[in-house]
């Protein structure tokens, strides 16, 4: 039985004027470990499937199923993280990773070294007492990502977490990100609309058609670990960032 | 040198207000205002002080108004305005009356309360609770519904209840806009006395405005003016020094503090 099984799920905003076809259908499943990445253009409706299977929104069609139960309400057993992160500004770093545990009602007492092991892998140990508008937007998006991870979740989800960050920023907290995957193994949803970021991360890409956003196709990345500058520059990683590059040369999108 | 830096910032302003009044007494002289037109700084500060007992009685009495009515809105306002952020009934009904009520120039009420409960405390603590009401409510529905996107679907994936949700979250998230509702009720509520005590009383630093006025003393006028500054500003600075205390994060202390 798959992690996640999406079954031709669609999306649609109902309005004034008739209704928005916002995603669908999509049907592709997600193996438990996986790290899966939801590539496509801007308005494609990616950010809008990973609200669905985290239970935020609900499928207009169509099934999601976890672990082979439907999901009907908002799921508590996942990390999400945001373009704009989800750091409160009256929390110090540490503090608001500990918000994540109270608010499920955990004391955060109990999770110290977990906290400062996920602090300890992204090289934010000494900013855990600093306030997040102390930080800059790279080391803001290491800390929501221990926020996401710090209660051990199910599946996490990240809508586009490196979307505002600068090139070489981003660069380097995707090496992070897999190093904590290769670590943890947890499976991880990644929302992204860099076709070379995908490749890089993930066991299996996703690829988006533009708006109305449905699943054109399902690339399985076969490349080593760790994926490094090596893996980066070899015939075969090129190979696939062209063979997405043109599924969305056919769509006439780039 | 760094702190004669910082005692430099913290006498810019005292020096400046202190210029003012120096520039305003010369150019009395220069220009030859007589002192029943606008008197001299120095001449209303020896009026008021001749006049002090008086003077500091009335600032007790509108003082009182003032605190009284702002008081009292904030402990109205405030859960009122919880409410309609948190109830789709209220925020259909209660809200958009309150908007609309909010259109009116409250001041306008006040003959017809004078005239329902006559020349004492009770209608100006009601006219300075409805200019200060209005500011607090709006604002804390503002606060209170406008969390972000992002937040309000972390806090849902955790899972946490209403409450927990709200005081670890949506209370604090919303205390910045709430303070900008405290901030301009406590800098009106003094107008709300003032003008209650101009339309119909016997006591109060508005009613001390009128009759030195009518006897051509504009000197005392001003003395209870400056007394009416006096009191707004330590309101707004109680109000300021409180936000400073609960909400040292917020961008605004941030700035007002040259951090970031």
């Amino acid at each position: 039985m798959p992690h996640i099984d999406i079954r031709n799920v669609v999306k649609r905003f109902e309005t004034a004027d008739g209704g928005v076809h916002a995603f669908g259908p999509a049907t592709f499943t997600v193996e438990r470990g996986e790290f899966v990445s939801l590539v496509g253009p801007s308005g494609c409706g990616k950010s809008t499937l990973l609200l669905m299977i985290a239970g935020l929104l609900p499928p207009s069609a169509g099934e999601i199923d976890v672990d082979g139960r439907p999901v009907l309400a908002t799921r508590t057993d996942v990390g999400i993280m945001f373009q704009d992160n989800t750091l409160v500004p009256w929390r110090s770093v540490r503090r608001n990773i500990e918000l994540q545990l109270e608010l499920r009602g955990i004391n955060p007492k109990t999770c110290r070294e977990r906290i400062d092991g996920l602090l300890e892998t992204v090289g934010l140990t000494d900013f855990a007492n600093r306030a997040p508008f102390e930080l800059s937007g790279g080391m803001q998006q290491r800390a929501a990502f221990c926020q996401a991870m710090v209660h051990d979740p199910d599946t996490v989800l990240l809508d586009e977490p490196l979307g505002k960050l600068d090139a070489m920023t981003r660069e380097r907290i995707r090496a992070d990100l897999q190093r904590l995957w290769l670590k943890t193994r947890t499976t991880v949803l990644l929302v992204t609309h860099s076709i070379e970021e995908a490749v890089q991360l993930s066991t299996k890409v996703c690829i988006i058609t533009p708006r109305p956003g449905r699943l054109d196709s399902v690339v399985d990345i076969d490349l080593p670990w760790p994926r490094d500058l090596t893996v980066k520059r070899s015939a075969a990683f090129a190979g696939y960032v062209s063979q997405i590059s043109d599924v969305f040369h056919r769509y006439g999108e780039i | 040198m760094r702190r004669v830096n910082q005692l430099g910032r913290a006498a810019a302003f005292p020096l400046f207000f202190a210029g003012l009044l120096l520039a305003w007494e010369v150019s009395i002289g220069l220009f030859h205002v007589p002192a029943y037109i606008l008197p001299r700084p120095s001449e209303i500060a020896l009026s008021a002080r001749a006049d002090y007992p008086l003077l500091l009685r009335y600032t007790f009495i509108t003082g009182t108004e003032t605190v009284l009515g702002y008081a009292v809105a904030i402990v109205v306002a405030l859960p009122l305005g919880l409410a309609i952020a948190f109830s789709g009934l209220l925020r259909r009904t209660v809200y958009p009356t309150l908007v609309s009520l909010e259109m009116i120039p409250k001041i306008a009420f006040a003959p017809i309360f004078i005239s329902w409960l006559g020349f004492g405390l009770l209608p100006k603590v009601i006219i300075v609770f409805l200019v200060c009401f209005f500011p607090i409510v709006l604002n804390a529905v503002a606060g209170f519904v406008s969390l972000s996107e992002e937040l309000t679907r972390f806090t849902r994936a955790t899972g946490a209840g209403t409450w927990r949700a709200f005081f670890k979250v949506r209370l604090p998230a919303a205390l910045p806009q709430v303070f900008v509702g405290f901030k301009y009720a406590a800098m009106n509520a003094s107008v709300g006395a003032t003008i209650a005590e101009f339309i119909g009383s016997d006591q109060g630093l508005g009613f001390y405005i009128q009759i030195a006025t009518g006897n051509m003393r504009p000197d005392l006028a001003f003395a209870a003016i400056f007394l009416l500054a006096l009191l707004g500003l330590s309101m707004f600075g109680l109000v300021t020094l409180a936000e400073r205390v609960l909400i040292p994060w917020d961008i605004s202390q941030r700035r007002i503090r040259g951090k970031n």
